[in-house]
């Protein structure tokens, strides 16, 4: 038999090749390790993760949704970035430093050293200012992130002030720390498209210490190590992103051993703590997402204010947390989650609702006998409370339908951009992401928001200026009067009945990974780490 | 006057009217000596008659939420436990049969009809409207069943009258080939040719030889495809596009139980074994049937 050698000179034959195997395998049992740790150890280090939906938006100045935001927090850089761990705080990321100047004007400088990928060179001010200011410019979707900002002024290759027209608080806690703060390479952008707009999902370079390897549309998104990356060394050398819709399929996905890290439906938290799966830690943190019914104010059925009121007041809503989170979710006051500035004590309709009430409010509306129809995601904690719902308004006289859609169709519902679906809408169960900051959750509702992410078409010129007075007050309590007046005003539209800002239950591997969350247990996926061995 | 009898009780169809009495005590004699055949018959016998009687036998209102604890497990209350809503399983599966019968029998019925009279005609018909009508089963045909399936829905929105409209078009080309291939194989035959010479019109032809012949085959291939469409019905209510909540299904059985597996595994149980059965008593049945009425065909398998 032919001998493989190596290059040192050494020889191998198959007798010894199986005895250096066996000795291989009696040394690592001997050790302590699992074998299948083992070999996943002696492979390349692939942090294998869940998330609820696939990215459709990599251009950050015009970033869609926070799974967009959990990759491009691995492929870009930003001057801050949120600190991870159980307390919300920022840490400086491309910035060597960050200072409020005055309330209008914010001077940072950059780190030296950060590449763009595929030559387009180091980072400078000047690829900030662009990078920021095109927000605004291009009028992207996500412009209320920068409010006020007036433009950037560039000092030198790597000093800039950011000048904003008026203070605007949320800077701090939002603007920077996601989405809109990554920066983009000027000159690249510039190749790209033809005004320096929305790139969509081709990023022409990347900056941060991953890159996007792969993607294969609802099937994987694939991160591999930036060569080029000259910061801290991350833990993993590849990252795997997989799509799947239903927290449940994840939950299976996990124990079938496909993924490594996953959110879990509070309605199985009870049994996983029950039942313990191995070699599986979880955690638990308070989520910021709000949760809520939403009503098409424009629809012809639910113009009138009493019909909305109606059915605002015959949802029940712990009965609804009852059957969709087996009672783990607390009932949400409003959109800003407690521990928020802007947290209200209580919601103006109690949460059990009164359906003497709201067939009052259906008589006052001649509307007996109403059919509606809801829309809601095809996530079982959806189905199951619209299934409730359905019950609930039944009780009243109301007829519930329920439309039953995937996450792609279900996104687009309410958008304008996406065709004439938003003039069928009536009913939907709508579930939004959060950063610490009230601004987030009210900014998405204004009349400029109308058929972008206002689905229910709620408009009022009082929300909107207090909308925008609030982003300038540093006083915390006279904000917060303002944001508890905003939630006030929405409900008193009948177009919401607020439910719960869930939890974030997640599971993960201990002996692969430790992994880096924010205080809601967003994954940080540049900082999680390798267990090691 | 109509023209005279010339076939001399010499065609298959003359032959199997030929002492009805007798021949289904023949056929029935057969069946009995096959136990599978026996089996499929007694599963779709008891199958068709929970679906028929489902509203005296439901214990609960199959829709009523928190009739009992949710996800419990099996008892007396509560046969086969309760679903993540509290609603009583057994009810829901019996309720659920019912649906699955409808869209089932509803849908052959519409698509065997259809069927039928297209593959008449484009059997009998002239050749250009043979070549037309093949060109537009064979286009229908060539979209996969899921996937036109789901196109239709996107654009009509789930509902039961849309998983049947779905059913009905993709399986209204299987039966027109059939009946086309059969209708020319038999055109030519030639008590077919002499009924023409005597003068015989179309409808004639077609009524009192082809359609005799040609409904058989059809039939059987129509009672093995039940379990497919209950198939059907139940994989597009798992996806969600099937019936509406809180009409009850197989399939949204399946899927609701699916979700909650962790917590309890009778659901999905509950939800499954139905299909089983129904998939084993209407193939073991169909295929008997195919022995007793063509063991031609089941020699040469």
């Amino acid at each position: 038999m032919k001998d493989m050698k190596s290059t040192t000179g050494l020889s191998l034959d198959r007798r010894q090749f199986l005895k250096a195997g066996a000795a291989s395998a009696a040394g690592v049992m001997a050790y302590g390790l699992p074998l299948s740790q083992a070999i996943w150890a002696a492979q390349g280090k692939v942090l294998r993760a869940r998330s609820y939906a696939d990215i459709n938006k990599l251009d950050p100045g015009f970033y869609q949704n926070a799974y967009n935001v959990d990759v491009m927090n691995c492929i870009y850089s930003k001057l801050l970035h949120y600190q991870p761990g159980t307390q919300w705080g920022t840490e400086l990321q491309a910035a060597e430093s960050v200072e409020q100047v005055d309330p209008t004007h914010i001077r940072f400088r950059l780190k030296k050293g950060i590449m763009f990928t595929d030559g387009y060179g180091e980072m400078t001010a000047e690829d900030a200012k662009f990078s920021f200011e095109r927000i605004i410019e291009h009028n992207s979707p996500i412009a209320g992130d920068w409010g006020p900002l007036d433009h950037v002024e560039v000092e030198d290759d790597y000093t800039g002030v950011i000048v904003l027209k008026s203070p605007f608080v949320p800077l701090w806690n939002i603007t920077l720390p996601y989405g809109a703060g990554h920066i983009v390479s000027k000159k690249a952008v510039l190749e790209v498209t033809e005004n320096g707009g929305d790139f969509g999902m081709k990023p022409p370079c990347f900056s941060g210490p991953y890159v996007l390897s792969d993607w294969r549309p609802n099937q994987v998104v694939i991160l591999t190590r930036n060569p080029e990356w000259n910061g801290p060394k991350p833990g993993f050398d590849e990252i795997h992103i997989l799509p799947i819709g239903d927290p449940k399929t994840a939950e299976t996905a996990y124990r079938a051993g496909d993924i490594d890290f996953t959110h879990v439906s509070l309605s199985s938290l009870e049994q996983i703590k029950a039942e313990p799966l191995p070699d599986t830690a979880l955690e638990e943190r308070p989520s910021l997402y709000y949760v809520y019914v939403g009503m098409n104010t424009d629809h012809p059925k639910l113009k009138d204010i009493n019909v909305r009121r109606a059915v605002q007041w015959a949802i029940n809503v712990p009965q609804l947390l009852e059957v969709g989170y087996f009672g783990q979710a607390d009932v949400a006051t409003g959109m800003i989650a407690p521990g928020l500035v802007g947290h209200r004590d209580q919601a103006l309709v109690p949460p059990e609702g009164d359906l003497e009430k709201a067939r009052q409010y259906l008589a006052e509306a001649g509307a007996e006998g109403l059919t509606l129809h809801i829309d809601v995601l095809n996530e079982s904690k959806f189905t199951t409370m619209a299934e409730m719902l359905q019950a609930q308004l039944g009780q009243v006289g109301i007829t519930l339908e329920i439309d039953v859609q995937d996450p792609g169709s279900f996104w687009t519902i309410g958008m304008e951009s996406e065709g004439q679906r938003w003039k069928d809408m009536q009913l939907i169960i709508q579930r939004f992401s959060m950063v610490p900051d009230p601004y987030y959750a009210t900014t998405f509702f204004t009349c400029d928001q109308v058929g972008e992410w206002n689905w229910e078409r709620f408009c009022s010129k009082r929300f909107d200026k207090l909308n925008a007075e609030a982003v300038a007050i540093t006083d915390e309590s006279k904000r917060a009067k303002m944001y508890h007046e905003m939630q006030d005003i929405m409900e008193n539209s009948g177009a919401y009945r607020f439910l719960t800002h869930e939890g974030a239950p997640y599971i993960y591997r201990e002996s692969i990974m430790t992994p880096a969350t924010r205080p809601d247990g967003r994954p940080l996926y540049r900082f999680y780490d390798v267990t090691s061995a | 006057m109509p023209p005279p009898d010339t076939t001399h009780g010499d065609t298959p169809a003359k032959n199997a009217t030929h002492g009805d009495a007798g021949a289904f005590a023949q056929h029935w004699r057969q069946l009995c000596r096959n136990p599978l055949g026996l089996f499929g018959l007694a599963l779709v016998v008891l199958i068709v008659l929970s679906a028929v009687f489902a509203d005296f036998i439901v214990p609960f209102d199959a829709t009523q939420v928190m009739a009992g604890p949710r996800l419990a497990p099996p008892s007396w209350d509560h046969l086969m436990g309760t679903d993540q809503l509290g609603r009583d399983v057994f009810s829901r599966v019996i309720m659920g049969g019912q649906v699955a019968l409808l869209v089932a029998l509803s849908s052959l019925a519409a698509a065997l009809s259809a069927g039928l009279i297209l593959g008449l005609i484009a059997g009998f018909g002239p050749q250009w409207l043979d070549n037309g009508l093949l060109l537009l089963l064979d286009s229908i045909r060539a979209f996969p069943v899921i996937i036109f399936a789901l196109a239709v829905i996107t654009l009509l929105g789930p509902s039961l009258a849309t998983v049947i409209l779905v059913v009905v078009i993709t399986t209204i080309p299987v039966y027109a080939r059939v009946v086309r291939t059969q209708t020319q194989a038999l055109s030519n035959n030639e008590y077919i040719l002499a009924e023409r010479a005597m003068g015989a019109g179309t409808g004639r032809i077609l009524g009192v030889h082809i359609l005799p012949n040609v409904i058989g085959p059809l039939l059987i291939l129509a009672s093995m495809d039940v379990p497919l469409i209950i198939a059907l019905e139940a994989g597009l209510s798992f996806l969600g596009m099937g019936v509406r909540p809180p009409t009850p299904s197989w399939g949204t059985l399946l899927n609701d139980g699916y979700n909650y597996i962790h917590n309890s595994p009778w659901p999905v149980i509950a939800g499954g074994v139905p299909i089983i059965l129904t998939t084993l008593g209407f193939t073991f049945l169909g295929e008997a049937l195919r022995d007793i009425f063509d063991p031609k065909l089941r020699r040469d398998l």
